[in-house]
């Protein structure tokens, strides 16, 4: 198939701080529970659970990356909707400072594990998973 | 009555306090546009999760589900008041707080055990204060809660809920309805209200057919047992949200009638300076006169 004359299909990618990516897309790949799902325009209704991981978008013949947190995903005609609690563009990336997060999520887990107040060990796991999430996606 | 140079001084300090009070307004005010912009950007995420809910429920009975589950015996209530890490922003923390308080009253009243919650360090110190005991408290991002914040909540509440350490859980928090108006609201967190899984209107049974058949990846009713949690997330970071947009209303209006205030007492102030000079250059001309008067005698 030409990528020239691909058939395209509305996309939204949405987190709670507003849309990631809202346009045309000719393909997309999602990191499904249980793995990867390709998508091209006119495909069957679905909707379908989301781990972290990389969402990769096609469009105007160029892929778009983005690192991507847990959530959902829903097909439907030429329309589909990717709903995840956060989502940042692969060259938004800033390596030096994922690695940091990385530290500092360590660092409150060890708090949160020796017990300490007001430290939320569930949180410091949530923030760890990103930030390493974020430093895979980028080193693609 | 006071001399000219106590009256200067304390019309100097006033002046002082309204160069803060000012900019607080505006630093405030800064704050609420941001605030508010967050609340139009989660709107999207809400209504398509939302959406997704109702039509996974619709795939699947919802029953079995322990977030779901409504006990006929309460024993316990948890009360989850969100207020702010700050004051000086007029009644915005006292009026959650005293809602709360009077929630736990009711509760108890009913026999019912209550377990607080808190988010917000003014919400915590008023509550260690009266001596409470607080089974968990989050604060230091009221400013600007992320939806980290909300999910170590949600997290934290659903816990207690399901461990049946508590049978119900409430929120008060400050509903924003415009940068002058807050209202203090009670919502009903856990279980997550039956209505959440019903859509607003009717929706006839052609336009639900219309939609087509979903293929489920996995099971509809593993993807609703993890919308749930999400659904009270995003609850909870709604409320955050919305409490947060109210505290920098509420303190925007408070600061701006400090600095009006202020303005009236440095208006006062001035007025009473110039009459106490009036009146001491006055006395001046007086001895003045008196002693020449008495020289020509």
């Amino acid at each position: 198939m030409a990528d020239g004359e691909a058939r395209t299909f509305s996309l939204s990618v949405v987190t709670p701080e507003g849309a990631a990516y809202e346009g045309e897309a000719e393909r997309l790949v999602v990191p499904g529970a249980s793995g990867e799902i390709g998508v091209l325009a006119r495909h069957a209704p679905l909707v379908a659970m989301l781990k972290a991981g990389e969402i990769r978008i096609r469009s105007g013949g160029e892929w778009q990356s983005f690192a991507a947190g847990p959530g959902y995903f829903k097909v439907q005609r030429d329309r589909a909707i990717v709903l995840v609690d956060d989502a940042v563009r692969a060259e938004e990336i800033d390596v030096e400072q994922a690695r940091r997060e990385v530290e500092e999520a360590r660092a409150l887990l060890e708090r949160a594990e020796s017990g300490e107040e007001g430290v939320d060990r569930w949180q410091a796991e949530q923030r760890l998973r990103h930030a390493e999430n974020k430093i895979a996606v980028s080193g693609r | 009555m006071a001399t000219v140079q106590e009256i200067k001084r304390r019309v100097g300090s006033v002046k002082n306090t309204r160069k803060i009070t000012k900019a607080m307004e505006l630093v405030a005010a800064a704050k609420l546009r941001r605030a508010e912009a967050r609340i139009a950007a989660l709107r999207p995420y809400a209504d398509r999760m939302r959406e997704l809910m109702i039509g996974t429920a619709r795939a699947t009975p919802a029953r079995g589900f322990p977030l779901l589950e409504s006990r006929d015996e309460v024993r316990a209530v948890a009360i989850l008041p969100l207020t702010g890490d700050r004051g000086l922003a007029g009644g915005f923390n006292a009026q959650v707080i005293r809602r709360a308080l009077s929630l736990e009253h009711d509760a108890r009243g009913e026999g019912q055990d209550v377990r607080w919650l808190v988010a917000g360090k003014k919400g915590r110190s008023t509550l260690r204060f009266r001596r409470y005991e607080i089974a968990d408290a989050w604060v230091d991002f009221t400013d600007r809660p992320a939806y980290s914040d909300a999910s170590a909540i949600a997290n934290a509440v659903a816990e207690l809920f399901m461990s049946r350490e508590v049978d119900r859980v409430v929120m008060v928090y400050n509903q924003y309805v415009s940068p002058l108006t807050q209202r203090v609201t009670v919502e009903d967190v856990l279980p997550i209200p039956r209505t959440a899984l019903e859509d607003d209107e009717e929706r006839s049974s052609y336009e639900i057919a219309l939609e087509g058949d979903f293929i489920y990846e996995p099971e509809p009713e593993i993807i609703l047992g993890r919308l749930l949690p999400t659904y009270l997330e995003t609850s909870i970071y709604r409320a955050l949200l919305e409490s947060a947009a109210s505290e920098h209303g509420a303190r925007m209006t408070a600061m701006r009638n400090a600095t009006k205030n202020a303005g009236e007492l440095i208006d006062r102030l001035t007025l009473e300076m110039n009459r106490a000079r009036q009146a001491e250059i006055t006395q001046e001309i007086l001895e003045v006169v008196a002693g020449a008067d008495a020289l020509t005698q």
